[in-house]
């Protein structure tokens, strides 16, 4: 019989090594059996908080849950929970490391392109949830000056996100999302890399292909580079067609201006 | 068009607004007196919040939260407590509750509402964070009782009573889910009718009605589970209608969150709960006038 009376915090730390690291020595000693196990009485909580995170998982990764195989993806979900459980209530924000996880899962290392097509999930759903934002009004930059056009530090919209993978991971999650086993099976898998912006538009999550080049100027942008410092690092080509895109689209929400550089 | 206007909550009946009805609600716009949203389901932005902005211009809502963890010995999660604070001052909902539980220790948050010890420092602790809820959102919140699965060796405090302290001494409401009563009075071997008994009426601001599970365990032994997965069980409504004669009419909400049915079968939960409150009303009515 247990004789010490544990505080509030002993108490929650226990049960959290039963529900999360399914050690139950400690949480047992303080729960009444009433004629049931203790083990049991956790295991109802276990099972929650592993069925609510593979969910929440599965949701934010669907390419992922069926190019694996649902048992497969449980698997995976399971360890992944027990290594890094959620640190917010707010399950949208749960899985940031799957990907990386997946990386280094030995049951998937065969699908060298998985990695990929989660990275490329986990931006899709940080775009669907991202917070809504005004796009920045175009007549706001056209009343600036040419020298001050030039030190605009752009405010990218929530929603927006670059994604750069080694392997098609766009042409596989539309394939897969799509159930399109023709389109998924013409894609070759080592063609890559791939250069990807993520953006939620009025009618929904897009993914459109870049240019190596477009993606590193836009990713100067987003990284609160100046126009003029995106432009020098970027060399692209293209960049005022990239920029006028953006800004129809709407991927930046507002502006500041650099200090003017002392000459 | 059925006409009905966003405010407070009235003492009728409600449903739990889930993802798969978004379409069919802004659709049809079911005769149904108010909705209740998870508050967590509600904090980014996109498709699921223009639907419930949309459906709140013609429907009273009530925020309902999981994540707010008041029984936490670590302090509330200020973030979290702000991710809140913001929803509800997007959405302007008639109520705001959470539960008598905790979620979060160390910062890892455990997915569900676990129980907590009923002794006087939990006590202390949840009075605590409910007076620090109530001042940072500047508005009374309603709590809710659990479904729990075990009872801690140390207890000292009856559930029902330890309920009773926190709305005495918070001035917070109470949500009275009498699902929850009736699945941890058998879980426990509680008498359900005295921990009604026992809540003060004036507190309780709302009530919960779900379905639950009977889960069998090794040894002939079982446990019923709030799933909320299935229609609510006879002795729940036998339960609810004590619960009302002692209550009054209060707001009375049909939640379903596992197999999701079509629309339709939670409005039929509702009518059925719609009648017994009816009934009420006209009893408090008569009671009144005699």
């Amino acid at each position: 019989m247990n004789t010490h009376t544990p505080t509030l915090l002993e108490l929650q730390r226990a049960l959290c090594r039963s529900v999360v690291g399914h050690n139950d020595a400690e949480a047992g000693l303080y729960i009444i059996a009433n004629g049931i196990d203790p083990a049991a009485r956790l295991g109802i909580y276990r099972n929650t908080f592993a069925s609510v995170l593979v969910n929440a998982l599965r949701l934010s990764y669907p390419a992922v849950h069926r190019l694996v195989a649902a048992e497969c993806f449980e698997g995976a979900a399971r360890f992944f929970m027990e290594e890094q459980p959620p640190q917010c209530a707010n399950l949208d924000d749960y899985g940031a490391g799957f990907p990386e996880f997946l990386a280094r899962f030995p049951p998937v290392a065969a699908l060298i392109y998985l990695p990929d097509v989660a990275r490329l999930e986990w931006a899709v759903s940080r775009a669907l949830h991202a917070q809504d934002a005004e796009p920045l009004d175009i007549a706001r930059l056209a009343a600036l000056t040419e020298d001050e056009q030039a030190r605009v530090r752009f405010a990218p919209h929530p929603s927006a996100g670059l994604v750069r993978a080694d392997h098609p991971a766009d042409s596989i999650w539309h394939a897969v999302l799509a159930q399109d086993d023709a389109a998924l099976a013409a894609i070759d898998p080592a063609a890559g890399p791939v250069w990807l912006l993520v953006h939620r538009a009025e009618t929904g999550v897009e993914v459109s292909p870049l240019s190596e080049r477009a993606w590193y100027f836009t990713a100067a942008l987003f990284a609160g580079r100046t126009l003029h410092e995106a432009l020098d690092e970027a060399q692209c080509a293209e960049a005022q067609a990239v920029l006028a895109e953006h800004l129809a689209a709407g991927r930046f929400t507002g502006f500041s201006l650099a200090a003017p550089a002392i000459s | 068009m059925p006409q009905f206007k966003r405010g407070p909550i009235p003492a009728k009946t409600g449903i739990g607004l889930r993802f798969p009805h978004h379409q069919a609600v802004a659709d049809t716009r079911p005769e149904i007196a108010w909705l209740e949203a998870h508050t967590e389901n509600y904090m980014g932005g996109g498709t699921s919040l223009r639907y419930l902005e949309a459906i709140r211009r013609d429907y009273p809502i009530s925020l309902h939260g999981v994540g707010l963890s008041l029984g936490s010995a670590g302090g509330l999660d200020a973030g979290h407590l702000e991710r809140v604070r913001r929803t509800i001052e997007r959405l302007e909902p008639g109520l705001v509750s959470e539960h008598l539980s905790w979620s979060v220790v160390g910062g890892t948050y455990l997915a569900d509402l676990l129980p907590l010890p009923m002794t006087e420092e939990a006590l202390d602790v949840v009075c605590r964070h409910v007076e620090q809820v109530q001042a940072f959102l500047k508005r009374r919140i309603l709590v809710e009782n659990p479904s729990t699965y075990l009872q801690f060796q140390h207890s000292t405090i009856p559930e029902w009573e330890f309920l009773a302290k926190v709305a005495e001494r918070t001035g917070c409401g109470i949500l009275c889910d009498v699902n929850n009563i009736y699945v941890s009075a058998c879980n426990h071997g509680w008498d359900a009718s005295a921990y009604i008994a026992a809540l003060p009426p004036a507190a309780v601001g709302e009530i919960h009605l779900a379905g639950h599970a009977v889960k069998k365990l090794d040894g002939g032994h079982a446990l019923r589970i709030d799933d909320h997965g299935s229609r609510v069980a006879p002795e729940v409504w036998a339960l609810y209608a004590e619960a009302l004669a002692r209550f009054g009419p209060v707001p009375t909400l049909i939640e379903w969150d596992t197999d999701v049915p079509p629309l339709e079968v939670l409005l039929e939960e509702a009518a059925r709960a719609a009648a017994v409150l009816e009934k009420t009303e006209r009893e408090h009515a008569y009671a009144d006038a005699a």
